[in-house]
């Protein structure tokens, strides 16, 4: 069901570089705090804080997205505190960007310094929600794309390259 | 905020509707027709209804079922829309783009 790579593995480290690159400046002198959406952004969450040259914390977040239930709910929330803080938001995949905002504002209530998205894939064919992008590492067009922490029903989250699925979920 | 009870034309509709109670988002169902072609008196005898209004975002969707080959009519619709209206954003969403959406939300469940 996968070919060849959308994105090889040296083309990410690239894109990968050149974000952490663009962080460390933008954030010089600070200490920005990184949080991540698990668990598919855990993988560029990981590569792009070894990729900054300044200090920084890691922290993860994960949402609830079973539509069965309640609404969208935070799964699990940031440990560390986000007031006063220069927050970078990670994210896998802006598609709709709704779940996108809905963690943006969560994190806004609770007064940050700044907070800034960063997304490994920026998917702007059904976009909704027109949410600030600050850092992007590939603009794909409207494919289901797995690899590099980004699952299939569980599967391909091993590797380390970015695929175009022959198929959308059912 | 509007419910997901309101008569849908179709399917689609309906889960796009649920879409965006999951995400809390305010919509209303079809609150505007926008005249899109008028007679030679200047009176409108057009007009393109979208299917949603997201207030929260200034958007209006519109909803369709058809196969892209048979969209002639609608995206006849919505040129016409987006020509004399070209303040009002529209958005289209096909049956695939909802099946996508919720493709994704399934997924992480």
């Amino acid at each position: 069901m996968i070919g060849d790579p959308l994105f090889d593995a040296e083309s990410i480290a690239g894109r990968v570089a050149a974000i952490g690159e663009a962080i460390s400046r933008d954030y010089a002198g600070e200490t920005p705090l990184m949080i991540g959406l698990l668990a598919a952004a855990a993988t560029f969450m990981a590569d792009l804080a070894r990729a900054v040259t300044i200090p920084c914390q890691l922290d993860f977040i994960a949402v609830n997205k079973c539509y069965d239930g309640d609404g969208i709910t935070l799964e699990k929330d940031a440990a560390i505190p986000v007031e006063g803080r220069h927050v970078i938001l990670v994210d896998d995949t802006v598609d709709t960007g709704l779940t996108l905002q809905y963690v943006v504002k969560r994190l806004l209530e609770r007064g940050p310094a700044s907070l800034a998205v960063c997304t490994l894939l920026d998917r702007p064919h059904r976009r909704i929600a027109d949410v600030e992008i600050k850092y992007r590492a590939f603009e794909v067009p409207d494919v289901f794309v797995v690899g590099y922490g980004l699952d299939y029903l569980g599967r391909y989250r091993e590797l380390p390259a970015l695929y175009a699925h022959g198929s959308w979920p059912a | 905020m509007a419910t997901s009870r309101a008569p849908f034309a179709h399917s689609s509709e309906a889960e796009l509707a649920r879409l965006f109670d999951f995400y809390r988002i305010p919509w209303q169902y079809e609150p505007r027709s926008f005249p899109i072609v008028w007679n030679e008196q200047g009176r409108p005898v057009e007009f393109f209804t979208p299917d949603f209004y997201l207030p929260e975002y200034d958007l209006y969707i519109e909803v369709t079922v058809a196969k892209p080959v048979r969209n002639t009519r609608k995206n006849r619709k919505l040129r016409l829309m987006r020509s004399h209206h070209p303040s009002v954003n529209v958005k289209l969403f096909t049956r695939r783009d909802v099946e996508r959406v919720f493709s994704r939300l399934r997924r992480a469940s």
